[in-house]
């Protein structure tokens, strides 16, 4: 076999074309990592926001919680089913959430829509991992709400002694800061189950209840009594079909994402055939000599097939290096059934690594091939004569 | 002659096709060189001497007839078959040295071993005993530019004989080289020649470089029109 070290000398001795062939494949990779990551970040943050005990309970036909509001008479006999989980403390892990879509204030004047969540004490305990990590939790009753970090960074009068208004009725003072595992809670405003109810005079009903089973055994009956029985008629959806069926948004961008991909896939193809023609090219009696002294045809195949694949994984590697900083950065899309705000951290993950090295196997190896066939072909003797 | 045959053509005809036009660039040949024998072709630009030369380096096939190199018919081996034979029984010298600018002199010497079963440390020291040979010591880490014309040759000559090849093939060896260097490189290969008992085919348009050989053959419009045997051809400088 041709050794490697024949390609690498030539990558460095043609070093500005290297270059530029790897700043394009680079860029091409980033992009798909930057676009992939935002996927990634959604879809992580819905996974993990799925427990597999936990059921979602919602009005039949429901398919978003701000929409699934049910009667809260209904809702406190949910409550007391057997078979939900306690924790430490003997108190059911479930809870009656109530949400508004209110309009906030971006740090630079513009509006959208916001989650405000009406929390039980057990709310928190269904969420993943969730801390108070600055300031304190809020306390029932006193018009006191917890924002995320994000949420705290992106809305007017969202940091610590802040005060979120809403409107007339609308109101909360910031106390505290919390995280959940980077779960679609972080999104949202929580304020107390109580609070939002006066505020909003939506007394008399719940937008859902948030329960985990005690195990496998009794969320099946719990599921069969809640959408069974007559005095519920409800529905109880298990946490993760719930978060995938939000997850539309993420469909949307990775359907997005993949057609650009593809496309700059496609021209950065045509960026690594052309450096690697012009290798072909300059390269004629080399080719020649080397099949004189007897490297056969899949020698010189496997030799510029690699170059190219050598050349493509620099520029890959390089775009992956340079997504890698964007881990820390969150941002801002809405979600589709609500129009809400929806804070995602991009998230360098498997989907977007994966599309970075198939992006980049398929820049070497397609962008390769018809250089590399080119090489193939040559005749010995005509190779041998080019000066 | 006297020696066993290691090379014979029998009846070797070439032909391009060039558009509707057929053009013969070797006809009806028959030639027969000895075992050690040093051979060299002369003619006009055209008579088919590097063409001949490609032939029997197996590089190219003949239109008709048969090409026997070391008992062995080239027009029956595939072309994988003739390309892994080419690596075992040739060694190639041509006119402009065709080293790999990227690789080292001893890289460069080295590539053929590559097509071997041979270790790394095997293969050094062939590397090292071949560049002793063409006179090379201490410019194993040279890159091609780094040296002059006459010591780019003798990689390419180092590079031929490294493999211990039953056959080397010169292409103007000393077109591009000054009297001096040529008379240097045309002494190595006489050294190869009679201490290594290479058998050589070299084409050339000097007269003082064929006066090297121990035989010259004269090819005109494809066909052999001389075939001189020097018996007491030009000595080694050495």
């Amino acid at each position: 076999m041709i050794p490697l070290k024949y390609n690498l000398r030539n990558l460095r001795v043609r070093w500005k074309t290297t270059a530029m062939t790897m700043l394009g494949t680079g860029l091409v990779v980033w992009s798909a990592c930057l676009l992939f990551g935002l996927v990634d970040g959604l879809e992580h943050s819905l996974k993990i926001s799925g427990e597999p005990l936990d059921l979602i309970v919602m009005r039949p036909g429901s398919t978003n919680e701000t929409t699934g509001g049910f009667e809260s008479s209904k809702a406190d006999q949910l409550l007391t089913l057997p078979g939900i989980a306690r924790d430490e403390a003997g108190h059911p892990m479930a809870a009656e959430e109530i949400l508004n879509i209110p309009i906030a204030v971006r740090g630079d004047g513009s509006r959208t829509n916001v989650i405000v969540r009406g929390v039980q004490p057990a709310s928190r305990r269904l969420r993943p991992d969730f801390r108070i990590i600055e300031g304190r939790d809020l306390e029932p009753g006193k018009g006191e709400c917890i924002v995320s970090p994000a949420t705290s960074r992106r809305f007017r009068g969202a940091q610590i002694g802040g005060r979120l208004d809403f409107g007339d009725r609308e109101a909360y003072r910031v106390v505290g800061v919390f995280t959940a595992g980077g779960s679609s809670a972080e999104s949202e405003i929580w304020a107390d189950f109580q609070d939002v109810v006066r505020n909003t005079g939506r007394s008399g009903s719940v937008s859902c209840v948030q329960l985990r089973a005690a195990d496998r055994a009794a969320y099946d009956k719990l599921r069969e009594a809640i959408e069974g029985e007559a005095r519920f008629k409800l529905a109880a959806i298990p946490e993760p079909v719930y978060f995938q069926n939000q997850s539309r948004s993420g469909v949307f961008l990775k359907g997005a994402g993949t057609l650009i991909a593809v496309l700059l896939t496609i021209g950065a193809m045509f960026a690594a055939a052309n450096t690697m023609f012009a290798a072909v090219s300059t390269r004629t009696r080399e080719i020649g000599t080397m099949r004189a002294l007897g490297f056969s045809r899949r020698d010189i195949l496997i030799c510029f097939l690699g170059e190219s694949l050598i050349l493509c994984a620099l520029g890959g590697a390089a775009g992956v290096l340079a997504a890698i900083p964007l881990n820390a950065w969150t941002y801002e899309t809405s979600d589709f059934n609500s129009f809400a705000s929806v804070m995602v951290a991009f998230w360098l993950g498997p989907t977007a690594l994966s599309v970075a090295i198939g992006m980049t196997l398929a820049m070497g190896l397609f962008g390769g091939m018809m250089p590399a066939l080119r090489a193939v072909r040559l005749e010995v003797i005509a190779a041998l004569r080019e000066r | 002659m006297g020696a066993a045959s290691s090379i014979e053509l029998r009846s070797v005809s070439k032909e391009y096709h060039r558009d509707a036009f057929t053009i013969p660039v070797l006809v009806d040949l028959d030639l027969s060189v000895a075992e050690g024998e040093f051979l060299a072709l002369m003619g006009p630009s055209g008579s088919g001497k590097t063409t001949l030369l490609n032939l029997i380096a197996g590089l190219d096939r003949a239109t008709h007839g048969e090409v026997i190199v070391h008992d062995q018919d080239l027009g029956l081996l595939s072309e994988a078959q003739i390309t892994r034979w080419r690596a075992d029984n040739v060694g190639f010298i041509f006119q402009t040295y065709n080293l790999i600018p990227v690789l080292t002199a001893a890289e460069n010497v080295e590539l053929p071993l590559l097509l071997t079963s041979l270790s790394r440390k095997r293969r050094r020291q062939n590397v090292a005993t071949a560049l002793r040979i063409v006179g090379l010591e201490g410019r194993e880490h040279h890159y091609p530019r780094q040296l002059s014309g006459g010591q780019e040759q003798r990689v390419a000559i180092a590079r031929a004989i490294v493999t211990d090849p039953y056959l080397l093939v010169a292409d103007e060896p000393t077109g591009d080289l000054d009297r001096t260097t040529a008379g240097e490189i045309l002494d190595l290969l006489q050294l190869l020649n009679r201490e290594f008992e290479k058998t050589i085919v070299m084409v050339t348009h000097d007269p003082l470089a064929a006066l090297r050989a121990s035989r010259t053959l004269h090819l005109d419009k494809g066909r052999l029109v001389n075939d001189v045997i020097q018996e007491a051809r030009v000595p080694a400088a050495s």
